[in-house]
């Protein structure tokens, strides 16, 4: 039987917003539709194995462990880029986020990042934080949740953001852009954690993983009456005077 | 007292007599404000009225039971105590809490961990209680690492401050032996023994704060509280000074028995109220208490006589079915609370309270790493969501295979769990700004326990 393989990297080291709640999300919301899935976290001393991936997770860590997960990462980079080329689907979020591009900073140090997408990231002040939302062509609804980051990300020419800032700051608080989309890639500064209350990003990296296993990304739809309220009750209240942090 | 002291001081009397005699308010912050506006170091003139010491508890969870408790026992010893009761625990609060009367004995102050570094320096406390450090309000406290560099820098502008810290948390023995390195007298408490009580998951601080390998257990009480040593260097749990054992937690309460320091012989401490954490609060207060010169017996009659009234732990009766009303603020808290639960062999209902004001910390991706999964080892339990966040707890409940109603009040939180028996009673679990309206909602529609 086909299987959908989701490998969680590092859950140990980058689990700062919540992270878990996007594993979860992709977990469930294959139990629900009957589709066999698998979550393999990878932990620092283990080493990932690309080849059965369908979808990779990389969350959010503090400066010193997402230095860690990139220099574990770097070794493996050739790996992890052909199969981000293949059309693996990853989901990269915050630190993961910036991990993705040629380089980013870490206080006036700047560090070489996976260069699977083209992006870099910079740092400047204030930290961009509080809630966010964009209008992305992934999701039918608003994507909503939460930032927090002192990077500024800027793409390369061809690389779609994830979306349009409609609230908060997104990649670099000036441009209105959110994220990045490449290939199978959705890279974004947004938490929350993303997957649970935004299931139009979840169904979109779950579909783009089936499709990458050779399964059918047909995705049944499921009610989401919890999710999609959850969704619009921020929406409506960032829309209606919510005061930018 | 110089000029500018003396007029700050007077200008804060001021203010209280106006809060509480003329507009009938509580005068936790204001008068402190008031008189750090006259005179920024206000604190460290107030501090000369301390006659023989102060304590200032701070740590992420329990300051406000811990730094109560520790008032209590130490002013049942017949010493003249300050204390910032309410909770207000920032510099503006402890400055208040020092401003009525001539002279005291003893000063007991909670502080947050971020105000150490204004506190210390200025009012030179004898001891700094540092009870844990969890993750918390990310948005507004920043990273762990953060927390434990500003303790760090307020010891050391407080050098003849002695550190009291939970041995058994590998996050402040990462600040203890900073702090010992630059000169810190440091004494510690733990729990010497396993418990039977089932783990949850280690949010935080698996890594040795000295070399970064993962941390190894014998046992582990909560969280990454527990016997820890790194495989990889010489970090490891301390030889403890304050040592409890025979440890008993179950839906009545806590006991158990304290040795170390200042004792005779092993010490029974009982409370009818709390969990494993509780445990920790208690052994710090009567630690505290006991370096200020009380007893176990006075500690222990304080906590005979402890009401709750801050709305932690605190149980109604409303229209005959059991409110309990608990404070949960992050991960830790609500897994604490979860434990409580599960200790609880009553069929029971929890409404579980979220709000994102700015003292709650806007950002509430923490309730996806609160473990409700293992709610449903109670396949009975009855769950509704509330606060301004109901909508995500919501969620996250429905992720743990958990069905959950919303609700916006205690009252309509009882009216969703109307159909269930009377003796099932209702956990309510609020997260800070949420704590107040659910308290003052149940002090109206119940009855006090």
């Amino acid at each position: 039987v086909k299987k959908l393989t989701i490998v969680h990297l590092y859950p140990e080291l980058l689990n700062l917003y919540g992270d878990t709640g996007n594993i979860a999300t992709l977990h469930k919301r294959c139990e629900w539709r009957g589709i066999p899935s698998e979550v393999v976290p990878v932990t620092v001393n283990d080493m990932a194995d690309f080849s059965t991936a369908d979808v990779v997770l990389i969350g959010g860590g503090s400066d010193r462990e997402q230095r860690i997960v990139c220099e574990k990462l770097l070794a493996q980079q050739k790996e992890l880029s052909a199969w981000v080329e293949d059309g693996g689907a990853l989901l990269a979020v915050c630190g993961g986020y910036q991990l993705l591009g040629h380089s980013y900073a870490m206080g006036v140090e700047i560090l070489k990042g996976l260069s699977l997408v083209d992006l870099y990231t910079e740092r400047d002040s204030p930290r961009l934080i509080g809630n966010v939302a964009i209008e992305s062509p992934i999701s039918e609804q608003p994507v909503v949740g939460y930032e927090n980051h002192g990077g500024r990300t800027y793409l390369g020419e061809g690389v779609e953001p994830l979306g349009k800032v409609l609230f908060g700051h997104g990649n670099d608080g000036t441009s209105g852009a959110e994220g990045c989309l490449y290939k199978n890639v959705v890279g974004t500064y947004i938490h929350g954690p993303l997957l649970p209350k935004n299931p139009g990003v979840a169904d979109y990296v779950l579909a783009r993983g089936l499709e990458h296993a050779g399964m059918d990304a047909g995705l049944a739809p499921l009610p989401d009456v919890e999710e999609r309220a959850a969704n619009t009750v921020m929406y409506d209240r960032l829309m209606n005077g919510e005061e930018k942090e | 007292m110089g000029l500018r002291s003396s007029l700050a001081v007077a200008g804060a009397r001021g203010t209280t007599f106006v809060l509480r005699n003329v507009l009938r308010r509580n005068a936790s912050q204001l008068p402190g404000r008031v008189a750090l506006a006259v005179d920024p170091h206000v604190l460290s003139e107030l501090a000369k009225k301390i006659g023989k010491g102060s304590v200032v508890v701070c740590g992420t969870n329990g300051k406000t039971t811990t730094t109560n408790l520790m008032a209590r026992a130490v002013e049942a010893s017949g010493e003249k105590v300050l204390c910032n009761t309410a909770g207000a625990n920032m510099l503006a609060g402890v400055t208040a809490a020092l401003v009525p009367g001539r002279s005291c004995d003893w000063a007991v102050l909670e502080a947050d961990e971020l105000s150490t570094i204004r506190i210390l320096p200025e009012l030179k406390p004898t001891y700094l209680v540092l009870l844990n450090l969890f993750r918390d309000q990310l948005d507004r406290a920043g990273e762990i690492d953060h927390v434990q560099d500003v303790i760090v820098s307020a010891l050391a502008a407080s050098p003849g401050t002695t550190l009291v810290t939970c041995g058994d948390d590998p996050l402040c023995m990462g600040v203890a032996l900073r702090a010992q390195a630059a000169g810190t007298k440091v004494l510690t408490f733990g729990i010497a023994e396993k418990l039977d009580t089932a783990p949850d998951r280690v949010p935080e601080a698996r890594f040795c704060q000295k070399c970064g390998a993962e941390l190894e257990y014998s046992y582990r009480h909560y969280a990454q509280l527990g016997d820890f040593s790194c495989p990889a260097c010489d970090f490891a749990r301390p030889a403890l000074d304050w040592r409890a054992t025979s440890v008993h937690v179950d839906e009545h309460g806590v006991s158990f028995e304290l040795s170390g320091l200042r004792l005779d012989g092993p010490s029974k401490i009982t409370a009818d109220f709390g969990g494993t954490y509780m445990v920790y609060n208690l052994m710090a207060a009567c630690i505290g208490s006991l370096l200020a010169g009380a007893t176990v017996a006075e500690f222990q009659s304080a906590i005979d006589g402890y009401k709750p009234a801050n709305g932690r732990l605190q149980r109604f009766d409303v229209g005959g079915r059991e409110v309990i009303l608990n404070l949960a603020k992050n991960p830790t808290g609500l897994n604490q609370n979860i434990s409580l639960m599960l200790q609880d062999g009553r069929r029971k209902s929890a409404f579980i309270v979220v709000n994102d004001d700015y003292n709650d910390g806007k950002d509430i991706s923490w309730i996806w790493d609160v473990d409700f999964e293992r709610l449903t080892a109670d396949p009975d339990i009855r769950l509704v969501a509330g606060g301004h966040r109901a909508n995500d707890v919501q969620v996250r409940l429905k992720y743990a295979e958990l069905p959950a109603r919303i609700a916006l009040t205690v009252s309509e939180a009882l009216e969703e769990v109307r159909d269930t028996d009377l003796s099932e009673p209702l956990y309510v679990l609020c997260n800070y700004s949420a704590l107040w309206p659910a308290k003052a909602e149940l002090e109206s529609i119940g009855a006090r326990l």
